[in-house]
């Protein structure tokens, strides 16, 4: 993906996505989540009608692409405790059962195609290896909070 | 008489060969702008090749191995343990590679420059051999004793990575992305080299 595009046009694209759509989201992973999800996976290149319409498709993909890999450096420079509350709070967000969300993203590991593209390869890996252990926790941990409640209550 | 005339012409002769041998090297040195820049491309993807300090700093995080035993259970701090493990021997096994692949580009395009510092090759040298030696002695380290075995020897190869590359790149300084494209020099490039 290599556009000639004008910088300034480009880094004004980004703010405007930094101050318009990411801004709801609190999280690196939601965003980097959600600009992976703006990607169309057989060209590669970024879409977004609104950013496109204010720019143009050209800026509003550079735009998202310099977004994506940021959020995902902060995703990747996140320990496994922030990556757990992120990953907390992001499942909240989807209002997804988290039993389904569980089963979901550890069988289709929808992370790995979430990674921008030319990232180093065992930069990813480990991403994904955080991932996969960050799910773990997380999992254990509704675990016990499902049992909770249960061993809590009187016994009959 | 018949000893000196013979020591005479044999230094005379050593003389015309290290002559010829010199006007050699020069015609080499100078090397097509092809070659140079492959050279740099070279030098440029193995500097790439390194991961950032700050992502290897990430990797062996000890914040993460006392979350993981405070909040996990044991199957999942077995889990972080190999996950870890893992990653950890791949990077040192890069950074092995990428030495190794430094190594022998230096080799291949030392002979492009004429004016090598004899100095800084024997320091790179030296830098070479024992930054191989410690990736070898810290491969095995992780492999018997998990990722958070030598902290130590961790901190060790990144630095020196970072300083055989710093030496290297003085030293083929001939290879200076300005010299050969202008479009290629981007010292921003350079931010990952351990």
């Amino acid at each position: 993906m290599a556009f000639s595009t004008n910088y300034t046009n480009v880094d004004q694209a980004a703010d405007d996505l930094r101050r318009r759509s990411l801004a709801h989201m609190a999280a690196p992973l939601e965003r980097m989540i959600y600009l992976g999800s703006t990607r169309d996976y057989n060209t590669g290149l970024y879409y977004h009608d609104g950013l496109a319409s204010r720019f143009s498709e050209m800026v509003a993909c550079q735009a998202l692409a310099n977004c994506h890999r940021e959020a995902y450096q902060q995703v990747l420079q996140s320990s496994i405790e922030d990556l757990v509350r992120q990953l907390d709070s992001y499942i909240q967000s989807t209002n997804s059962a988290p039993r389904d969300f569980i089963a979901a993203w550890k069988n289709l590991q929808p992370y790995r195609v979430a990674v921008p593209a030319e990232t180093d390869p065992l930069a990813a890996e480990f991403l994904c290896s955080n991932f996969k252990i960050a799910l773990s926790i997380w999992e254990a941990h509704q675990h016990d909070r499902s049992r909770q409640p249960l061993d809590a209550s009187p016994p009959q | 008489m018949i000893q000196l005339t013979f020591s005479l012409l044999v230094g005379f002769a050593l003389l015309v060969i290290l002559y010829f041998f010199v006007r050699g090297g020069k015609v080499s040195a100078e090397g097509s702008a092809q070659q140079l820049r492959e050279a740099r491309q070279t030098l440029d993807s193995l500097q790439f090749s390194l991961l950032p300090n700050d992502l290897v700093h990430r990797i062996f995080a000890k914040e993460d191995l006392e979350y993981v035993r405070r909040a996990a259970p044991s199957q999942v701090q077995s889990l972080f343990l190999s996950e870890r493990k893992d990653i950890s021997l791949a990077w040192v096994r890069r950074v092995r590679g990428a030495i190794l692949g430094l190594m022998r580009f230096h080799r291949g395009h030392a002979r492009l420059y004429a004016q090598l510092n004899l100095s800084t090759e024997l320091l790179l040298a030296f830098n070479f051999v024992r930054l191989l030696t410690v990736c070898r002695l810290l491969e095995i380290a992780l492999y018997v004793r998990g990722p958070y075995a030598a902290p130590g020897m961790v901190r060790t190869v990144a630095v020196a990575a970072g300083k055989v590359c710093t030496i290297s790149e003085k030293s083929l300084v001939f290879l200076k992305a300005n010299q050969i494209d202008p479009l290629r020099n981007d010292p921003s490039r350079h931010g990952a080299s351990v």
